[in-house]
């Protein structure tokens, strides 16, 4: 930057009213306020619902499960090895044994496929923070029912639901002969990831084997880590620690393309709104073709004066390019502003059988504000550049035999 | 010599028409001259002073400044109507968004004075110029006689060799007009000893030049 443009930058900052509050900016300024808002709004709703519905799937599913490599029940005493081994590992924080069986629901003529999943009272229950109505610890005869499931099944705090087990080797003369037994609801589980609300049940573990006639044991052991985008990492260290009779298996494998399709359609939604701002920079250019119209006398004066063609049009690319960028910078506001309003708002919630989740939630993060500012200045700075082509071409001559 | 004029041939094409507006034009201006160019409307002086000071392209002949060839088309032009020439237009052409001091400062600032220099030399010229009180006024707080003044002011700004001035006082009254050439007259004969070359059709006016020239049918007669 040269002493001239200095000079320039430092007037138009000094006196904004008068060198960068011009009518014919309103449309430019309105435009990429609005563009840029909405780009920052869509990011940071898609980055919210990316990362909210990571944070449930990594909080109602195990980071890492460890079963049994030949689909056998792990035994309590095997059971209590591994935890005792694992639990001297610093990235776990839990080790809970569990069992997990997909069961039939019922309440008069309507049926459900649910996923039970049985746990030990008396140790660390893992869902705790989800039960939103009832009670966190369980009796023997009574369970947890996932919101959606108890409303899609008519079903209230207090009421009973009857849980199936078909097995197909307990056949009688009379037919399939299935395990059945009536629960008690002590308390509702809400965590907003659908799949779970509308599917899980738990129970006691000693309630779950009487149902299922099962031994001691258990179907896996469940891993919480730190962090578990380090999962699968752990997952293959402890395979090879614990030997070719259990298998570790990290969330990635179940839920991992979800996520990378989730984060796709964030990235799709970005380069969409971003052709909003490329509409936005349709006023740019005519902005910045009519102040180049209204300054011809000055851009003449100034190439007679000995103003190189690329400085003059480095000032005016100043000029337009600090309103240019101001302007983006309110629209990232605006964008803040317009992604807390949609998470306030209550009047439109997500289907959380289309979207997995069934709240809006926005997240600010500061690669995402860096990025919506780079990509939009960008633009408008390609948008800035391209009239400013006719700085090159005027001729001094030309404007100043027409102002006479 | 500061400045030659050769032979200079200047043709445009109107609808289908050719207008020989020069068509042998020369000139010689040396230091300290005061040189005024009369003639009819259209006669071609605007388009001399516009050669002479590389703000236009003759067809044909040659220019000569500081005894180098040069043409408007030159990279070098801009610099050499930076540091050796200044300019005064019938309409003041300053810019609007800069107070006076700010436009009188702004070819030192080209030059690549900083702005502090720039803006001493800029109220040193505006007060030796009677505009001590109009420093900080834009060019819309000015009258026209002021304007003018401040644009003179800007034409000296980098002590240039030479000041080319297209009917300084055209849009100008009387009391301006005589105010302006007062002025010029002074910056040529006191200690400036400034070189001008101005055009004019006010005949009475020119008078006062050392040497007057008429261009007519695109030549240049000494009057």
């Amino acid at each position: 930057m040269d002493k001239l443009e200095l000079f320039f930058i430092k007037r138009y900052l000094k006196t904004p009213k008068r060198n960068l509050f011009r009518f014919s900016f309103v449309f430019m300024v309105l435009g990429i306020v609005l563009s840029v808002g909405i780009l920052s709004a869509g990011l940071n709703l898609f980055q919210g619902y990316e990362s909210n519905l990571k944070s449930l799937l990594l909080d109602s599913f195990a980071h890492i499960g460890i079963q049994s490599s030949y689909g056998d029940l792990i035994s309590e005493q095997d059971s209590a090895t591994i935890i005792n081994q694992l639990s001297r590992k610093a990235e776990i924080i839990s080790a809970i044994p569990s069992l997990e069986y997909p069961l039939l629901a019922q309440k008069g003529d309507k049926i459900r496929a649910i996923n039970l999943r049985a746990y030990d009272f008396s140790l660390e229950f893992p869902y705790q923070k989800y039960i939103n109505e009832g009670a966190i610890k369980l009796q023997s005869g009574e369970v947890i029912v996932g919101h959606y499931l108890a409303e899609e099944l008519g079903l209230g705090l207090g009421d009973d639901i009857e849980l199936n087990y078909p097995r197909f080797d307990r056949i009688t003369p009379l037919g399939l002969q299935t395990a059945q037994n009536r629960y008690k609801i002590a308390a509702l589980y809400r965590s907003g990831y659908y799949e779970s609300d509308r599917s899980l049940v738990i129970s006691t573990l000693d309630d779950a084997r009487a149902l299922m006639l099962l031994p001691q044991g258990y179907s896996k052991i469940e891993l919480r880590l730190k962090d578990a985008d380090k999962a699968g990492f752990f997952a293959r260290e402890y395979s090879e620690d614990l030997g070719q009779n259990f298998i570790a298996l990290p969330w990635n494998l179940y839920a991992e393309s979800l996520l990378r399709l989730v984060a796709m359609e964030k990235w799709l939604i970005f380069i969409v709104f971003s052709f909003l701002v490329l509409i936005a920079g349709i006023n740019v250019i005519s902005a910045v073709s009519t102040i180049i119209i209204d300054k011809r006398s000055e851009i003449a004066v100034l190439k007679t004066l000995g103003a190189s063609p690329r400085t003059i049009k480095r000032l005016f690319a100043l000029r337009v390019g600090v309103v240019a960028i101001l302007s983006v910078l309110i629209g990232q506001v605006f964008g803040v502003l317009l992604s807390w309003f949609v998470e306030k708002q209550s009047f439109y919630r997500l289907k959380g059988d289309v979207y997995f989740i069934d709240t809006l939630g926005a997240k600010i993060t500061f690669p995402n504000l860096l990025i919506v500012f780079l990509v939009a200045s960008f633009l408008i700075f390609l948008c800035v550049l391209f009239p400013l082509r006719q700085i090159q071409k005027m001729q001094i001559i030309e404007v100043i035999r027409h102002k006479h | 010599m500061i400045l030659s004029a050769k032979h200079l041939k200047k043709t445009y094409i109107d609808s289908d028409q050719k207008i020989e507006v020069l068509t042998d034009a020369c000139l010689d201006v040396a230091s300290g001259d005061m040189i005024c160019i009369t003639g009819k409307s259209g006669s071609g002086k605007s388009t001399m002073l516009h050669i002479m000071g590389l703000l236009d392209a003759p067809d044909s002949g040659e220019l000569i400044i500081g005894g180098n060839k040069i043409q408007a088309q030159s990279p070098k032009a801009p610099m050499i109507r930076n540091r050796d020439l200044g300019f005064v237009f019938q309409f003041h052409y300053l810019v609007e968004d800069l107070t006076a001091t700010e436009n009188v400062a702004l070819p030192l600032m080209i030059a690549g004075q900083s702005e502090t220099k720039a803006r001493a030399r800029a109220q040193e010229l505006l007060c030796i110029l009677g505009l001590s009180e109009r420093l900080r006024r834009y060019p819309n707080q000015l009258s026209g006689g002021e304007q003018q003044r401040v644009s003179l002011a800007r034409a000296l700004a980098n002590s240039p060799k030479l000041v080319l001035a297209d009917e300084p006082t055209g849009n100008l009254d009387p009391t301006h007009s005589k105010e302006v050439w007062d002025l010029i007259l002074s910056l040529n004969k006191g200690e400036f000893k400034q070189t001008f070359v101005i055009v004019t059709h006010d005949v009475e006016a020119a008078q006062a030049a050392d040497q007057i020239f008429e261009l007519v049918n695109g030549i240049l007669i000494p009057a």
